[in-house]
């Protein structure tokens, strides 16, 4: 990688911050994730230096994606089953995605408030961070957090996200294992499944069993009876339904021995692999995207026509692709 | 729930005199609520309670004479009259549902205590003049018993001298002015008997909307009941700020010069200290084995359902049992109950919306951002045993409504959890909110607690209740500025902004 000569000092930040990723500083490690969620241009070249310097040191973790609603119990879910791995000698990290205000920009990050008790764990990491405008509950740069807690030597990395739009599928889109966590007392098995979320969950997780143990076990089974009409993401593997309660432990032991499973199955036939070689070429173009989008509204011709341009495409005086063709030529890259 | 029934039903055979159980709205005051609301979430919390008691086979007349309110009283006068009124004519249309008899089971009686909200921390012998208002509010509105907050808590726990004036405010009540002669002096008058009515068909509304989601215990615990309280909060403070809600002395008539109050200091570790020597003295001549014996029984007792534990905890406490082990032997079965946490946006910031200052202060914000990166993130953290995060949660909600992004820490936590959160988050700042006298020790050691796991960059702030003894010791420890009350977001921020280590160039 060639990190540009004429910052030095930026040189000896990736350095430090490699050094520490890799002797396990908690500091260095939140300094790494926020160099790489940076979105200050001089600021990338060192992070892709840092990322390419600890990539071989990479991979080694269970990715899991959990999702659900709000209020359905994601950060409870996430603290019991944290505390669960880290008793079998674990290292979790969680990477929980709090969405930003679309007016401020702001956002409030309260996950951490849930997970006391997993926050204070010598074994665990737990990073907040905010949406900042990235489509999907997740950051623009959650899988390379993921890749940097994998540096750290963290073994399991969980993705927690607010279960709305297109949430699901980012998530599903960069781990290994998806888990999708839903309320027992709200809708059917099938109506889940219409809403297409469910077919991308390796597990399915009914929470707050407690509340009503038997609205738990009725979902539990009318959800698996739909599933058995869905076609498996993976031949290895058709999703388990299992039922928790993260207030009691109940059904927390049987989660993570499902995702055990899970991992076992599709590692046999090397499907992990696959699914992450797949990740990561579609991570390149979601980078060459974002890029190509950013390059284009920083252009300054495309910036002085744009709200006009939108203007008239919303009133009706020139027609979508008369206007994005207009832009794409301000911006040097149209057909002409 | 349990626990409450437990109660209900021990205090009904054994202590009939005594009040069961205080069912409190004053929380729910001090958190935002308005009276309404307040009172409507009160009073399901009461239905929640007696529902739960009679779900074990209690008759309603046997425990509900003893069941008892508690609601806090603010500065809108007529209202909280009102609002004492409408407590007492819906509670008897509820008792009336459940089935009771007796007229005591019908009857509301109720603690209430002035508002320690309303109390500012600028010009503050002004509190005495707010604390006797609210406290005729009361006394109008029917209280059975009265607590005046005293005029210095705003800066301090109170001073001696505070002390009496706020008992002798009571005592003026009852036996100058004679006032306490007459029972319900405002009924007749249309305007009292209209705000009744109205704060009623309120209350009944919120009411049934609890009921719709299955009673308080799933409205509490679904995050609703907070939700509704914080957005009120979020709007009162922006009305303040604003200057849409007039408090003299904060927002208007500000004093042209700071005449400083006599407060009482407290000396945080020789108080740990002595509490314990008290505790080791305690547990050094307790019959070790019998306690750990009925703690067992207590927590066999929450597991089975069988025994009253109220009795088991009566019992593990004659054996000198600590508060803590008692509680600590329930949640072996239960957990501990955590709050939803999921703030209000957008409802302080949509106050503000066209303001000057407010835009300049987003712009500035903005600039930051584009200068670092990334927004400027702050956590803000409750140190040590201090409930109140009222404070906090606006600060967080108009923070982030300004385009910080706001971490909120959980209650009671230590130096470590702080710090340790600030690293892991990698904040830029951590604003510590202070309400119960913890800061002379906790916010020294969060500093070094800290530099000692490498982040002696994070900037600390102080807000709430800091006597201006203090601020000075705060600022040599090291902390960056101390924003107490009548701080607004705008100026948090622009002190946040400013003490924040300067955006890389």
């Amino acid at each position: 990688m060639n990190a540009p000569t004429s910052e030095p000092e930026r040189l000896s930040l990736q350095d430090e911050l490699f050094e520490g990723v890799r002797g396990g500083s908690r500091r260095a490690l939140a300094r790494a994730i926020t160099l790489v969620e940076s979105t200050r241009p001089d600021d990338l070249p060192s992070a892709m230096a840092l990322l390419e310097a600890l990539h071989s040191f990479t991979g080694g973790s269970l990715r899991i994606g959990l999702s659900g609603a709000p209020g359905v119990g994601k950060s409870t879910l996430v603290e019991a089953l944290g505390l669960h791995v880290v008793g079998l000698g674990h290292r979790p990290a969680v990477l929980a995605v709090d969405p930003s205000s679309a007016v401020s920009g702001g956002s409030v990050l309260g996950d951490k408030t849930r997970m006391k008790d997993l926050a204070r764990s010598e074994a665990a990491f737990i990073r907040p961070s905010p949406s900042a405008g990235a489509r999907g509950g997740v950051t623009a740069r959650t899988p390379e957090a993921i890749e940097l807690c994998e540096a750290a030597g963290f073994d399991v990395v969980i993705v927690e996200t607010v279960g709305v739009g297109q949430a699901e599928i980012e998530v599903a889109g960069m781990t290994d294992a998806f888990v999708l966590l839903e309320l027992p007392f709200a809708g059917d098995g099938l109506q889940a499944i219409k809403r297409g979320s469910t077919e991308l969950a390796d597990v399915i997780v009914y929470a707050k069993a407690d509340l009503d143990a038997v609205a738990a076990a009725g979902a539990c089974e009318r959800m698996n009876d739909a599933l058995s009409l869905l076609r498996p993401v993976s031949s290895a593997w058709r999703p388990r339904v299992v039922t928790v309660s993260a207030l009691t432990g109940q059904g927390v032991a049987e989660l993570w021995s499902e995702l055990e499973h899970f991992q076992e199955a599709l590692a046999a036939v090397g499907a992990i692999v696959a699914r992450r070689q797949r990740q990561s070429v579609k991570r390149m173009w979601r980078l060459i995207d974002a890029d190509l989008r950013s390059s284009f509204l920083g252009d300054s011709a495309v910036r002085e026509q744009l709200a006009a341009i939108e203007e008239a495409v919303a009133r009706g005086d020139m027609t979508p692709s008369m206007a994005a063709n207009a832009l794409l030529v301000l911006a040097g890259r149209g057909p002409g | 729930m349990r626990i409450v029934s437990d109660i209900i039903a021990y205090t009904a055979r054994h202590m009939p005199r005594f009040n069961s159980v205080s069912i409190s709205g004053y929380h729910l005051h001090e958190a935002g609520a308005p009276p309404a609301l307040e009172l409507a979430l009160t009073l399901a919390d009461g239905k929640e309670y007696v529902k739960a008691a009679l779900a074990r086979g209690m008759d309603v007349d046997e425990f509900a004479g003893r069941l008892s309110f508690f609601f806090g009283i603010g500065m809108d006068f007529y209202v909280e009259i009102a609002k004492l009124r409408a407590a007492r004519l819906l509670w008897w249309r509820i008792m009336k549902d459940m089935g009771a008899q007796r007229p005591a089971s019908l009857m509301l009686r109720t603690h209430c205590q002035t508002s320690g909200w309303s109390l500012s921390a600028q010009d503050p012998h002004n509190n005495i003049v707010r604390t006797a208002i609210e406290a005729l509010a009361a006394v109008f509105g029917g209280t059975q018993s009265l607590h005046t907050n005293a005029f210095d808590e705003a800066l301090a726990l109170p001073s001696d001298f505070a002390a009496r004036v706020a008992r002798n405010t009571q005592l003026m009540i009852q036996e100058e002015t004679h006032i306490t002669g007459v029972i319900d002096p405002w009924a007749g008058s249309y305007m009292m008997e209209r705000l009744t009515q109205d704060m009623a068909d309120r209350a009944s509304e919120i009411i049934a909307q609890a009921d719709s989601l299955g009673g308080m215990t799933r409205a509490a615990e679904s995050g609703w009941a907070k939700l509704q309280i914080e957005r009120c909060a979020a709007e009162q403070q922006a009305r303040v700020d604003a200057g849409t809600d007039v408090v003299v002395g904060v927002n208007k008539y500000l004093a042209s010069e700071d005449e400083p109050v006599q407060i009482r200091t407290i000396d945080n570790t020789a108080v740990l200290e002595t509490q314990k020597a008290r505790l080791r003295q305690v547990r050094a001549a307790r019959d070790e084995e019998a306690v750990r014996a009925a703690l067992r029984a207590l927590t066999d007792g929450a597991r089975s359902r069988r025994d009253n534990l109220l009795f088991l905890t009566i019992a593990a406490v004659r054996l000198r049992a600590t508060v803590g082990e008692c509680s600590d032997a329930l949640e072996e079965v239960w957990g501990r109950y955590r709050a939803a946490t999921d703030g209000v946006t957008g409802v302080y910031g949509a106050l503000w919306e066209g303001d000057e200052a407010w835009r300049r202060a987003r712009a500035a914000v903005d600039e930051f951002a584009s200068l670092e990166g990334r927004r400027p993130r702050v956590l803000v953290a409750k140190l040590g045993q201090d409930g109140h995060d009222r404070g906090a949660r606006v600060v967080a909600s108009g923070l982030a409504d300004l385009g910080f992004d706001v971490d909120v820490g959980p209650l009671f936590q230590t130096p470590e959890d702080v710090a340790r959160q600030a690293v892991e988050n990698d904040v830029h700042a951590v604003g510590v909110s202070t309400l119960a006298g913890g800061h002379s020790t906790l916010l020294p050691a969060l500093i070094e607690e800290l530099r000692r796991q490498g982040a002696a960059d994070v900037a600390v702030f102080a807000g709430g209740v800091v006597p201006p003894l203090d601020v000075e010791a705060l600022h040599e420890a090291g902390v960056k500025a101390v924003l107490g009350p009548g701080t607004t977001i705008i100026d948090c921020a622009r002190t946040l902004l400013a003490g924040i280590h300067a955006p890389r160039t």
